[in-house]
């Protein structure tokens, strides 16, 4: 209503101004109106002032009610949007609670929500085929599929530093049968104590999980070096891994052996290693992947089952081929061998992994005390000898696709996926291997008619890493014998008697 | 060989003597990182002189009562630094982690600082508040922590107690239509002191802080004396909070010898000081008299004389049921 007041005052005002301007020349007595004009306007400016400054009176009271309800509704949007984020902040703290569950290319880990309980199921599948050639000896007798290894693995955490691992193995015909059982203190990465069933810290090759090796079978190395044993073993990475170290004492089992569950003999096995990848945490990355070490087992012991390979010649382990089957047992004629004395081990190793580039070289010494004694004579006879077998290999691998290799496997940038014209990634790999019995074995140790002194083999093969859980091999493997191959229709002699030639398959599922 | 084999086995074993790390895990309250933050400097430069050891200590932070938790359940604290005693007295009733007489074994109650409430208020003090009646006037929005959860809310709620009680002739009723009409003017409640703190500085809501005066003093500091003041009221409350060595937890650590020393620093003049220059109040006067500038003078009261003692007070005003329970409404 004041502002209408205001624009008629200032309309009257401008039109009663036009008027006496336009009246200026033809009114006598224009003075005089223009006089009465200017009090008039006067009159009419005063007003609209007053009128301005009762308007400017008003606006600061006006002005200020509406400050304060922004100011309200501002502080509301602000607690509002405070409010929420303490909710999200609470949520966020709530969760950290909650104990977690991953299913992926990991297993399946539930965890938690502290993650000092750790709960993980793992697991191995294998199903492997072996074909022979020109083993007209005993042809049909060795080829066929074989489930190789079926390896739930439960392993975990209790209260932090506790961990545990389980594997059982459902794949040998003789029935189930532990692999992995053992409780391991961390009380930091370099200082840990291991106790139960678990492999012995000794071969390089053996000690790399099954799911990683580059054939389906390790080298003639791993037939000098023990597999897994009953025991207690300090051990630790310094460094993140720079240096490490493992020293045991062990129940004791004979080269390649997995141990029984159980050895009540006074004989005990010490086993030590150190292993150290000197540039592992520096900045030059050519020698990252560089690692060499080396490893030995010493015991004194006259128990066949824990020392030697096998007691007999025939089918029970020994040292085989890649083919698995047995070239060399302590048989000799007319005479039973015995462990006697001590039985030492010494493996120097190493490997190298830059890009896709792999190789891995190991050495190794099983000196055994045996002794030998005639069956059937009046007058038995015992003699004693110190043999010393040794075995060694060099293996290299290159991934086609451009994929790092490592120790712990070869994990593909482009998971299989055709659709998308993705094909996993290709590995090509090869081995040269060698086993040589000491000479001394023949006669008297072992029957030279069968079991052969030395083997020699080479082998060629592709990995096809489909994803990280899935992975195809192909490969094949030639071995050549020196001694041996008399006659018999049975392992030695008819698996010396001409070289082996075997083509591998493997369809491995590892999670 | 045999030989050889002997000394890689010895080797294996020697290897794993070598290593030797010191790591300490100092769980404090939530306003207290920047002073341990320039203390465990301090302290490490000091242990390595005396030692030769390298010392790493790690903080963390949070409402004194939800800290006390944690490691009540499980988290691994070779020192606790907490807000009030009440909490270190749970990590040892509730956990036995520590003796129930922790408190003798450092002097002052194992308070090597103190500190008080006081109010911070935006520049200008738009609202004009000065003492503790005008924080309860109705318009005025009060930022303030959870008592629940943090040691420095449980510090403000009894600091307007006390002052409603000395104001009414200790008569608890009106004190509690006092601390009612307080909880009324909060609009929201962090969980802790360092929470509040970004509430009211950060976010810009409410009119008042209540604060521990070293965090006042902070806010300063961070966020410039042209955007807020300090008022300190006429009373409030001395505010005690203690540390100490969390026994069962060192011992596992081996970090015992050097946990201890460690809060046994807090009093010599260096610790004194850098607590000084981080607005607690030192027990050392000496460097109190000297960082005098820092700290404003008032009448304080203290939870024995008011409420007799934590245990009570917390039983009373913030256990479920208590007090608190009973006058807080969320405003939403």
């Amino acid at each position: 209503m004041k502002i209408s007041k205001l624009w008629l005052a200032t309309l009257l005002g401008a039109q009663l101004a036009f008027k006496s301007l336009a009246a200026d020349n033809a009114d006598t007595n224009r003075d005089s109106d223009i006089e009465a004009l200017k009090q008039q306007v006067n009159a009419l400016s005063q007003e609209v002032e007053a009128l301005e400054n009762q308007h400017a009176a008003e606006q600061p009271a006006a002005t200020d009610a509406g400050n304060d309800q922004i100011q309200a509704l501002d502080q509301q949007v602000r607690i509002l949007a405070r409010e929420r984020e303490l909710d999200q902040d609470a949520a966020a703290e709530a969760a950290k609670t909650q104990p977690k569950l991953q299913v992926g290319s990991n297993g399946f880990i539930a965890s938690s929500a502290d993650s000092n309980f750790v709960f993980r199921l793992d697991g191995v599948i294998q199903v492997d085929s072996r074909s022979f050639f020109n083993d007209s000896a005993n042809k049909n007798a060795n080829d066929g599929f074989l489930l190789r290894r079926v390896r739930p693995i439960f392993q975990g955490t209790l209260y932090r530093d506790f961990d545990f691992k389980f594997t059982p193995d459902f794949a040998p015909s003789s029935g189930p049968t532990i692999f992995d059982a053992y409780g391991n203190y961390r009380y930091e990465p370099w200082l840990q104590l291991r106790s139960g069933k678990f492999k012995t810290p000794e071969g390089l090759e053996q000690l790399q999980e099954d799911v990683n090796i580059s054939f389906n079978e390790r080298s003639l190395v791993t037939d000098l070096v023990p597999n897994r044993d009953v025991g207690l073993q300090l051990w630790g990475d310094i460094k993140g891994g720079v240096l490490s170290y493992a020293s045991g004492i062990f129940n004791g089992v004979g080269d390649a052996q997995n141990s029984s569950n159980a050895a009540f003999e006074n004989e005990v096995e010490f086993a030590g290693r150190l292993f150290t990848q000197p540039f592992k945490s520096s900045d030059i990355a050519p020698l990252q992947g560089l690692g060499f070490g080396v490893a030995g087992t010493s015991q004194n012991g006259t128990s066949n089952l824990k020392d030697l390979p096998s007691t007999t010649g025939g089918t029970l382990a020994g040292y085989t081929t890649d083919g698995q089957q047995q070239f060399f047992a302590y048989n000799p004629i007319n005479r039973t061998v015995n462990a006697s004395g001590e039985h030492w081990r010494l493996s120097p190793q190493g490997y190298y992994y830059y890009g896709p580039f792999s190789l891995m070289g190991e050495y190794a010494i099983s000196d055994q005390g045996v002794s030998s004694t005639t069956v059937g004579l009046p007058h038995n006879k015992t003699d004693y000898a110190d043999l010393q077998n040794t075995a060694w290999e060099i293996s290299g691998g290159w991934v086609l696709t451009g994929e790092n290799a490592s120790f712990n496997g070869v994990t593909p940038l482009h998971p299989f996926s055709p659709h998308n014209g993705e094909w996993g990634a290709f590995q090509v790999v090869a081995r040269y291997e060698e086993l040589d019995i000491d000479n001394a074995a023949f006669p008297v140790f072992a029957n030279p008619g069968t079991s052969a002194s030395a083997a020699q083999a080479w082998s060629a093969g592709l990995n096809w890493y489909l994803n990280k859980n899935i992975r195809l091999n192909a490969s094949f493997s030639h071995t050549t014998f020196t001694g041996g191959g008399g006659v018999g229709t049975t392992a030695p002699a008819i698996v010396t008697r001409q070289p082996e030639n075997v083509f591998f398959t493997r369809i491995q599922l590892a999670f | 060989m045999r030989t050889f084999l002997k000394i890689l086995i010895t080797a294996s074993l020697a290897v794993s003597t070598g290593a030797k790390e010191i790591k300490l895990l100092n769980v404090s309250y939530d306003p207290t990182r920047e002073l341990y933050t320039e203390y465990n400097a301090a302290f490490a430069k000091y242990w390595q002189a005396k030692t030769g050891d390298t010392l790493t200590v790690s903080q963390s932070h949070g409402g004194s009562g939800k800290q006390a938790q944690s490691v009540i359940n499980g988290l691994e604290a070779d020192v606790v630094t907490l807000a009030l005693a009440y909490d270190i007295d749970a990590i040892s009733s509730q956990a036995k982690l520590l003796p129930a007489d922790w408190q003798k074994r450092l002097p002052n109650n194992s308070t090597p600082y103190t500190s008080t409430i006081v109010f911070l208020v935006r520049k200008g003090n738009p609202k004009g508040i000065k003492d503790w009646d005008d924080v309860v006037r109705k318009g005025v929005s009060v930022v303030v922590p959870n008592p629940k959860t943090s040691g420095g809310a449980r510090w403000a709620y009894l600091a307007a107690y006390a002052y409603a009680l000395e104001n009414n002739n200790h008569d608890d009723a009106a004190a509690r239509d006092f601390i009612t009409k307080l909880y009324k003017n909060v609009p929201v409640l962090d969980s802790g002191a360092r929470g509040s703190t970004v509430t009211f500085a950060q976010r810009g809501i409410g009119d008042v802080l209540l604060a521990w005066e070293n965090e006042a003093h902070l806010v300063l500091k961070e966020f410039g004396a042209d955007n807020f003041e300090i008022v300190t009221p006429p009373l409030s409350i001395l505010a005690e909070p203690p540390v100490a060595v969390v026994d069962k937890n060192a011992k596992r650590h081996h970090t015992t010898e050097v946990a201890n020393e460690y809060l046994k620093y807090l009093y010599s003049d260096e610790g004194q000081e850098i607590a000084a220059k981080n607005f607690y109040r030192p027990r050392n006067e000496a460097i109190a008299a000297k960082y005098a500038d820092n700290f404003s003078q008032l009448k304080l009261v203290t939870v024995d004389q008011e409420f007799g003692g934590w245990a009570k007070a917390q039983q009373t005003h913030f256990a479920d049921g208590g007090v608190f329970d009973q006058i807080f409404q969320p405003q939403n």
